[in-house]
């Protein structure tokens, strides 16, 4: 009896000891699985040039996502060193994304930016002046990018706004085929407005949407004041330092007697704030309204809502005297710059990156992407493809025309949030000219 | 002697179970509170290298602020309409579902799952029935309140807010209520019957005190959760109409990352910590000198 206690007993401790093992081992192991989540998170790999290097790409240009991750293959395909992995940016903009990224530490490669957050980041972005491409741009599409001694953008498309139409609506009301350049004054966009509303269609839809109202509606008054861009400049400047009187600046209230105008056709006038991008998107592709002011970006919407026939672009009169300057222009500019970060990249995730960007324009595969699946205007003299969709054409028009405005693409990061909500308030009738006009002046007396 | 020897075998016990919890939690949340609060007396833009220690500019210019003004009393308002009517509401249905009918474990479940669905989706759920599917309902029904979007209107979106935080929240103080209820002794209440005690007397004079404790839990929550939301706020409504229902925590957030004042941002998070931090312990104390022995 006492022999079989004793060889519990001794079984009993031989259990334990391998049951204590077992739980040291177990604590271990995962102690050890807590800290592999810490390891350093850039998404870079060796220096070799016959290594694989992995590069990430922030996107913020959602409407073109898909077709930028399967550009991304094709550049594989020819590049099987190199993987690109697009992100796009999601709820937020595009500095509060990458502020938070620098903030942990792994910054994507390539950073596509409206043109004014280019310069915000202009420490840790590199010098791309030696790169073929810059003597391929078209002029002046770099000027915002000069900054430093450096020149730190790649520009990736050329955009325009102003009033879509869909033609098929507009062959309709003149009762033949519309030509855009028969809208030279604001009378003449009225009647044009009223002709549509006889075949028993809505003119015209306004987004209440504040970075359209804000960043584009309103600085139509801004790029007005002057066809010379530095004067254009010298006016943002003394808004800042408050010697505007916009109460009685004629562009400007020339833009907003055109605004009232087109709030009595708008087909969200029941209640201006309930209309969204999509609905309008749809409403305009189906022929349910006959214009919205929206810019080319929106054409793979379009596309998406199901448009066929002719669209193009007419410009906003701001009066009645067909040559004022910016009756018959519209807004075209360079909106988004890619730009490569040197700060939390290893110089073969660099120089992987300039290969893309070169890909981009000189390949007959990235040109194609460019202008056929993403619908962008290439800003390149030497990419000589024309572009299918409609809206594009129209710009090229207005280009080739020389009429065009300046489209204001550096503007203070929050003014489409604060004066948007201001034009959406004008927009629902909550506020009158002259508080809109103190709400702007005062907004410009903040920036710094 | 004795004494040493046991402090040091308790920081030990404490040091193996909760250390790495401990030392997650320090390094998380601790450190870069304080780190933050640090550089609310400094410059920094949330980029650059480099930053200047510039004293109390920052807390002024929060408190010059009229928006930030503006979203708190906004979010005040939220927070007393959204908790005293989740709290009730919460309270009523743990009672009902308490009080014996058939199928209540089935009524639990069911009330609990809108708590289950995370703030974004929750927005984005209701933005859709608000904007499309009850405008539909109105103009269809010739119901006139209901034919224009209840997120167009400054004072009918501040109640859009308050009915999702209300639908969102009851599920989860209902099933405190519900442990509480399950915590009043039931032969106090016999003792209470048998003294001719009637339904209603019971609740106020028995049940009543008993669930202060479920009181203080539910309350703290409550006012937490409707200072500090953001997500629901983010996906309904966005701020919008033209920034009418920007709450506190939304403008905090667009004024460091938005407008990029990262200084006087960070200044106002620490004002609403502060504020928020003394409505709280202030509920808590009061509850807890109200709760009663059985």
């Amino acid at each position: 009896m006492i022999t079989f206690t004793k060889y519990k007993i001794l079984l009993g401790v031989s259990i334990m000891k391998k049951t204590k093992i077992m739980s040291i081992m177990l604590t271990l192991a995962i102690g050890v699985s807590i800290f592999t989540g810490c390891g350093s998170t850039s998404s870079g790999s060796s220096s070799s040039a016959n290594q694989k290097v992995t590069i990430t790409l922030l996107n913020s240009k959602s409407e073109i996502e898909t077709q930028l991750e399967d550009e991304a293959k094709a550049f594989t395909k020819v590049n099987p060193n190199i993987t690109i992995q697009v992100m796009p940016v999601g709820s937020g903009t595009t500095f509060q994304k990458l502020s938070s990224m620098y903030a942990a530490g792994n910054a994507p490669t390539i950073q596509m930016n409206d043109p004014g957050d280019v310069a915000k980041f202009k420490d840790k972005y590199i010098d791309l002046s030696s790169q073929k491409w810059v003597n391929d741009a078209d002029d002046g599409a770099l000027d915002v990018t000069k900054i430093g001694g450096k020149m730190i953008g790649f520009p990736v498309c050329t955009e325009g706004y102003g009033l879509i139409y869909n033609k098929a609506v507009l062959d309709k009301a003149v009762g033949g085929s519309f030509d855009p350049t028969t809208i030279q004054t604001r009378s003449d966009l009225e009647g044009l407005f009223k002709k549509i509303q006889a075949t028993g269609v809505d003119a015209l839809d306004i987004s209440p949407l504040d970075w359209s109202l804000g960043n584009h509606f309103l600085p139509i008054s801004y790029s007005d004041q002057s066809n010379k861009f530095n004067d254009v400049a010298t006016f943002i400047k003394n808004l800042q330092v408050g010697s505007v009187n916009l109460a009685s600046n004629v562009p400007f209230n020339g833009l907003m007697d055109t605004f009232d105008m087109m709030k009595n056709y708008n087909h969200e006038k029941k209640d201006p704030m309930a209309g969204t991008y999509d609905n309008a998107a749809q409403y305009v592709s189906k022929g349910t309204v006959g214009t919205w002011f929206m810019g080319d970006w929106a054409w793979p919407d379009l596309q998406k809502a199901g448009a066929t026939g002719q669209f193009g672009f007419l410009p906003l009169p701001i009066s009645n005297n067909a040559s004022d300057y910016g009756n018959t222009q519209i807004p075209v500019g360079v909106t988004k710059f890619m730009s490569i970060d040197g700060s939390q990249n290893s110089k073969a995730q660099q120089a992987a990156a300039e290969k893309f960007l070169s890909w981009m324009v000189y390949s007959k595969t990235g040109q194609d992407y460019m202008v056929n699946k993403e619908s962008m205007i290439p800003p390149f003299k030497n990419i000589t493809i024309a572009p299918q969709n409609p809206l594009a054409k129209s710009i090229q028009d207005y280009v080739k025309a020389g009429k065009t405005l300046e489209f204001m693409t550096v503007l203070p990061s929050d003014h489409y949030a604060v004066l948007g909500a201001d034009m959406q308030k004008y927009l629902a009738g909550k506020e009158n000219r002259a508080t809109l006009v103190t709400d702007i002046q005062n907004y410009w007396k903040t920036v710094k | 002697m004795n004494n040493e020897k046991s402090f040091i075998s308790k920081l030990k016990s404490y040091l193996i179970f909760a250390g790495p919890a401990t030392f997650a939690f320090l390094v998380v949340m601790i450190v870069p509170c304080i780190y933050g609060l640090y550089l609310t007396f400094t410059n920094w833009d949330g980029i650059s290298a480099t930053h200047a220690f510039v004293g109390f500019a920052n807390y002024v210019t929060a408190f010059k602020d009229k928006d930030f003004i503006t979203s708190f009393v906004f979010t005040v308002k939220y927070a007393f309409f959204a908790v005293i009517l989740t709290n009730v509401i919460a309270f009523l249905l743990a009672y009902v579902v308490t009080s014996g009918i058939k199928g209540q474990n089935f009524f639990r479940a069911g009330f609990f799952t809108p708590n289950l669905i995370g703030g974004v989706l929750l927005g984005l759920i209701w933005q859709f029935l608000f904007n499309d599917l009850i405008v539909y309902i109105g103009t269809n029904f010739k119901i006139p309140i209901l034919s224009q979007s209840w997120l167009s209107d400054p004072t009918k979106a501040f109640w859009a807010l308050v009915i999702i935080a209300v639908w969102q929240g009851i599920g989860y103080q209902m099933i405190i209520y519900v442990a509480g209820f399950m915590n009043v002794p039931k032969d106090v209440l016999e003792a209470a019957s048998i003294d001719g005690a009637s339904g209603f007397q019971k609740m106020k004079s028995v049940i009543l005190p008993l669930m202060i404790p479920s009181f203080t839990v539910t309350g703290f929550l409550t006012i937490k959760g409707a200072f500090m939301a953001y997500d629901t706020n983010l996906a309904l409504t966005a701020g919008g109409p033209y920034n009418s229902t920007e709450m506190i925590s939304m403008h905090i957030y667009n004024k460091a990352f938005l407008s990029q004042q990262y200084g006087t941002g960070q200044a106002e998070a620490f004002v609403l910590f502060a504020i928020v931090s003394i409505l709280t312990f202030t509920q808590v104390y009061i509850s807890k000198k109200l709760e009663v022995e059985a």
